[in-house]
């Protein structure tokens, strides 16, 4: 295998060992409301944020073939969907994958 | 603790994760498969990184890493780590419920994920305490290997896919990750760290690649964090 993927991959791996374990050690220690889990908390959700943005607005591979109106149409029928059936997560994955369909053979 | 009602402990949970979360789950699973091989790489990287980091958000951080290239590995793992950030609150909450001795639970340690994190965090606190560690591990488990299959199955299908199928299967995976977010959003620290961090991903883009996300996501995420606590000293 690529070597240049694999580290990454391992250290990764660890680090995520790492990240479990440190929050099992810590659960005896640490309260979820401490400012440092709430911290942790805002940077995981704001990267997800990033990474759902980067996704629809700059998309790299076979993504970024797809015109811009149809993954801004997936993105707003998917979350459409959530809000209209009480957050059911399948029918909304559901709703926005066809949005994407329907709008790239639109267009 | 015995083998034999330990074993049989597992059942429930193993039900319990073959039910409606999995076919969310194995359908980002089985887009993360057709997303490596998209990128490029083999099928060992791909169940390396199903398995081995088990958080979606940290697998796709790391497979933009891989796919572009170059770079060094601190900003992939560091990138990855924060994707991921959020296993260490999730561990610090569910670890009270899991019951078992103080060793026997870090069985779970490996597992502990979103889904089976979510769900856990819904069914154990109506088990009796006894019950709480095998239905983890039984959850968790079943779960664990309908990502990895799910995983195998999206790479070997991806080069029969048309570009259109192959484009909807890999918007599923930030798709999934706008609805999980969306669903968090009633809570004000979630909704103030989400909107941080889009309105921070366009600053990502002047940053050298690999650091996009992870220079949005710690902008953003303390931006809003320190908001937080402004709000919260103000009122």
């Amino acid at each position: 295998m690529d070597g240049a993927a694999t580290v990454p991959l391992l250290l990764t791996a660890a680090a995520m060992l790492a990240l479990r374990g440190a929050g099992m050690l810590l659960a005896g220690t640490l309260r979820p409301d401490h400012p440092f889990i709430q911290w942790a908390a805002a940077v995981s959700q704001a990267v997800l944020a990033a990474f759902v943005t980067l996704a629809v607005i700059a998309p790299a591979g076979a993504l970024a073939s797809l015109p811009l109106a149809a993954r801004v149409a997936a993105l707003a029928a998917g979350l459409a969907a959530h809000a209209a059936t009480g957050g059911r997560m399948l029918p909304s994955l559901g709703a926005g994958l066809a949005a994407l369909l329907l709008v790239r053979a639109l267009l | 603790m015995p083998i034999a009602p330990f074993l049989s402990g597992l059942r429930p949970g193993v039900l319990a994760a073959l039910g409606a979360p999995a076919v969310a789950m194995v359908a980002t699973f089985l887009a993360f498969g057709a997303a490596v091989r998209d990128a490029g790489l083999p099928l060992p990287w791909a169940l390396g990184a199903a398995l081995l980091i088990y958080g979606m958000p940290g697998q796709l951080v790391l497979l933009q890493f891989a796919a572009g290239g170059g770079g060094g590995a601190a900003p992939a793992v560091l990138g990855a780590v924060a994707a991921n950030a959020r296993f260490l609150p999730m561990a610090v909450a569910l670890t009270p419920w899991l019951g078992g001795g103080r060793r026997a639970r870090f069985l779970a340690l490996p597992f502990i994920a979103i889904t089976p994190w979510a769900a856990a965090m819904q069914a154990l606190p109506g088990l009796a305490p006894d019950a709480r560690l095998p239905w983890f591990l039984g959850f968790a488990s079943a779960s664990w290997s309908l990502a990895g299959l799910a995983t195998a199955a999206g790479h070997a299908l991806m080069p029969l896919l048309d570009p259109a199928a192959l484009a909807a299967l890999l918007f599923a995976n930030p798709l999934y990750f706008a609805l999980l977010l969306a669903a968090g959003v009633g809570a004000p620290a979630s909704r103030r760290a989400v909107l941080a961090g889009a309105l921070a991903a366009p600053v990502g883009l002047l940053l050298p690649p690999a650091w996009a996300l992870l220079g949005a996501g710690l902008l953003g995420g303390t931006l809003a964090f320190l908001a937080g606590r402004h709000r919260g000293r103000g009122g």
